[in-house]
């Protein structure tokens, strides 16, 4: 130690200054930036966030990009609608958690077990505003990498989408009004008739619609000339009215999938599926924060959390246990599952939302309202345990 | 903790009491471990007090109950006056401590755990950080991650961190570990300096001798109570005086010397004699027993009055001499 000038002596002896607010329990903005600025300079964990939030969703859109530039042919667009909603939830939704998880069990635990505890406590400010700096902190640096990753997604699959929509492996303008794709059904109907699938209801095929299909398709009874009925028969090949015509019902019944069935995703759906995602990262985040408070010890948090998300979620999400059912609709992987926007795929497989997508939902039943409600429970009650841990913990 | 009784015993003292610390019954339990056991203790303000105890004595407990880091089991206690812990962030506003071993982000640099450290205080402490580091010696070693440095520099740096809040009271416990013989001479001059400022020192150590050279006052503790206080000269003036002499003929001085003056121990060194003398033996027996050892013809080479270490001291209080006998 050098001679050097000392350190000012206190003008008051007596207490905090007058802007002294450090029994408060609201943490200042200094609080936050400096907890910010203690969890970015960690180089491990920000380069695993960054490569899980946008290293994998951008690795992968780039290979699919430089596979549709040399072999367009063989490897269609690398964006476009059904990619976002497959690759949204299939990765960004479930990695997100985690590393959410990871920043928030990290942020709760550091603290103590790099022996910055006791000297944050020996300030005298509030252990409740030393934990509460941590929730705006975290959220500084989740939210913008899940948002940058989530952009990328939506630039790729929004420029990088199809000229052409193709559906059911029939080349159809994308956006039409029932009407218009009635009409459209009409004008193409060799494609629609032998292309497009159909529900037959009843006892199958009545004569003439089968007689339609076979004159223009011909791969069944009721083909030019086939004689469908003992006594040499044959059936009359369909006029082009009744060929236009079954085509327009083929449409028809066809005609709420193909609504769903888009060359990009809207801003709309973009919209929603982003904050549906930041929601998750933001409850994985909290809920990892407090559950390292309460245990002091990261890796074991971390590792809890990846069970709740990747074992837990999934069988309770599925599984319908009819005593256990409000029990699993506790469960706040499945409330999120619920706000889930409709033309997603399912998280963990499967296919559409709650009620979207394929409009068939494998989900334990939740009303949007008990969603929110779960939602905002874990939040609120994770943050109380956490915070309640780090009031009482002996530093 | 029965944090009605600490408030109520503690509620008649203000900010103008003359203690910077006090403690009064002060229990802390861990199980069937009482670690700090009914600890009567007053540190004056503006003074260097050591706290001086053997390993596993309850130091830092004690001190750890204090900084409101763990709860007591019982009692009162107060810093600069403020009852703690109901009034414990007033009573921490002009605290500093460091806590066993300082550690500290080691992927920070200093300035900027510091910087993590001032947020949590008054604004005014970000501003205190560059004169923090200058005064312990490591300013230009400020932006330098702290996983780069060595056991010393993370003591200074612990310094650092209590001198950012402007202490009136600072709380170091064993603040010379990890430096050499160098980092602790200048930790000295600091502790002094700081307590010159009108700031008071707790100093917390197993360093006898760092402590009588630091500090004006001290208490013992052991087995987590406090069984002597005041200051050092109080405390050793009850205490044995040795007189050492180098002269010819130890054999003969022995008898003459134990025919004559001394109420206490004789014993032959080597080349002399060492006479123990009971406290509070004045200091002209030094000039009679020389008187004698002339006068009986023994040539006398030296004869030097050894004040009682602190250490001695110390040994003979604590535990300590008990488990060494």
């Amino acid at each position: 130690m050098t001679a050097t000038p000392a350190v000012d002596a206190p003008a008051s002896i007596g207490g905090p200054s007058p802007v002294d607010h450090r029994g408060s329990w609201v943490p200042n903005g200094r609080m936050i930036a400096t907890r910010f600025m203690e969890l970015r300079k960690r180089r491990g964990l920000m380069i695993a966030l960054i490569l899980v939030t946008i290293g994998i969703p951008t690795v992968f859109l780039v290979i699919r990009l430089l596979l549709h530039a040399f072999a367009p042919k063989t490897y269609g667009p690398a964006g476009g609608y059904d990619i976002f909603t497959a690759l949204v939830p299939g990765v960004l939704y479930v990695f997100g958690f985690i590393v959410a998880a990871a920043l928030g069990c990290t942020a709760g635990t550091v603290d103590l077990t790099e022996g910055m505890f006791r000297h944050l406590v020996v300030t005298g400010r509030s252990r409740l505003a030393l934990y509460l700096a941590r929730i705006p902190a975290g959220l500084a640096i989740i939210l913008p990498l899940v948002a940058i990753g989530f952009t990328v997604v939506c630039a790729v699959c929004v420029f990088a989408a199809p000229t052409q929509l193709s559906y059911q492996n029939v080349t159809v303008p994308a956006g039409l009004s029932h009407s218009a794709f009635d009409t459209w059904a009409g004008d193409h109907a060799d494609e629609v008739l032998c292309g497009i699938g159909y529900r037959f209801t009843g006892n199958g095929p009545s004569p003439e619609m089968n007689a339609v299909f076979n004159s223009v398709c011909g791969n069944g009874p009721g083909g030019p000339g086939f004689k469908v009925a003992p006594g040499g028969v044959t059936t009359p090949v369909a006029s082009p009215a009744e060929i236009r015509a079954t085509a327009i019902t083929v449409a028809d019944q066809n005609y709420t999938d193909y609504s769903h069935h888009f060359l990009s995703p809207s801003n709309s759906l973009m919209i929603k599926t982003g904050l549906w995602i930041e929601l998750e990262a933001t409850v994985g985040f909290v809920v990892g924060l407090g559950l390292g408070s309460l245990l002091g010890q990261r890796t074991v948090a971390v590792i809890i959390m990846v069970i709740l998300e990747l074992v837990l979620t999934p069988i309770v999400s599925r599984a319908h246990l009819a005593h256990l059912i409000n029990l699993q609709r506790s469960v706040v992987g499945l409330a999120v599952d619920h706000l889930e926007p409709s033309a997603l795929g399912f998280v963990f497989g499967g296919g559409g939302g709650p009620g979207g997508g394929n409009g068939t939902s494998q989900l334990v039943p939740e009303t949007t309202g008990q969603a929110v409600l779960v939602i905002a429970l874990w939040l609120v009650v994770w943050t109380a345990i956490g915070a309640w841990r780090m009031m009482t913990r002996d530093a | 903790m029965d944090t009605a009784l600490i408030d109520a015993t503690s509620a008649d003292a203000g900010p103008d009491s003359e203690w910077a610390v006090e403690t009064h019954g002060l229990t802390k339990r861990f199980g069937d471990n009482v670690a700090v056991d009914d600890v009567e203790l007053l540190v004056p303000r503006g003074c260097a007090f050591g706290y001086l105890g053997p390993n596993g004595a309850g130091k830092t407990t004690l001190i750890r109950v204090l900084l409101g880091l763990t709860h007591a089991d019982a009692g009162s206690m107060s810093l600069r006056g403020h009852p703690v812990p109901s009034q414990r962030a007033a009573a921490l506003a002009r605290v500093g401590a460091i806590v066993d071993e300082p550690r500290f982000h080691s992927h920070l640099t200093g300035r900027q755990n510091l910087q993590v450290l001032a947020a949590a205080r008054e604004p005014e402490a970000t501003g205190r950080i560059d004169a923090s580091l200058e005064r312990v010696g490591i300013l230009h070693r400020a932006d330098d991650k702290v996983a780069k440095y060595s056991m010393g520099m993370r003591q200074r740096l612990g310094v650092a961190a209590c001198l950012i809040g402007d202490p009136q009271l600072l709380i170091l416990d064993e603040p010379m570990n990890g430096l050499d013989p160098g980092g602790m001479q200048e930790m000295r001059d600091m502790i002094l300096s700081l307590v010159a400022e009108g700031r008071t020192v707790v100093l917390s150590s197993h360093l006898l001798d760092e402590v009588e050279r630091t500090c004006d006052a001290v208490a013992i503790v052991d087995q987590g109570r406090v069984i002597r206080q005041g200051a050092i000269s109080d405390l050793l003036a009850g205490s044995s005086v040795t007189i050492e002499i180098e002269c010819a003929d130890p054999d003969r001085a022995r008898s003459l010397v134990a025919m004559t003056v001394v109420d206490g121990s004789i014993d032959i060194s080597q080349g002399g004699l060492a006479i123990t003398l009971p406290g509070g033996t004045g200091r002209e027996i030094i000039a009679e027993v020389n008187r004698i050892l002339v006068e009986g013809g023994i040539p006398v080479y030296r004869l030097q009055e050894i004040q009682t270490s602190l250490e001695s001291w110390f040994l003979q209080v604590t535990s300590r001499l008990g488990e060494s006998e």
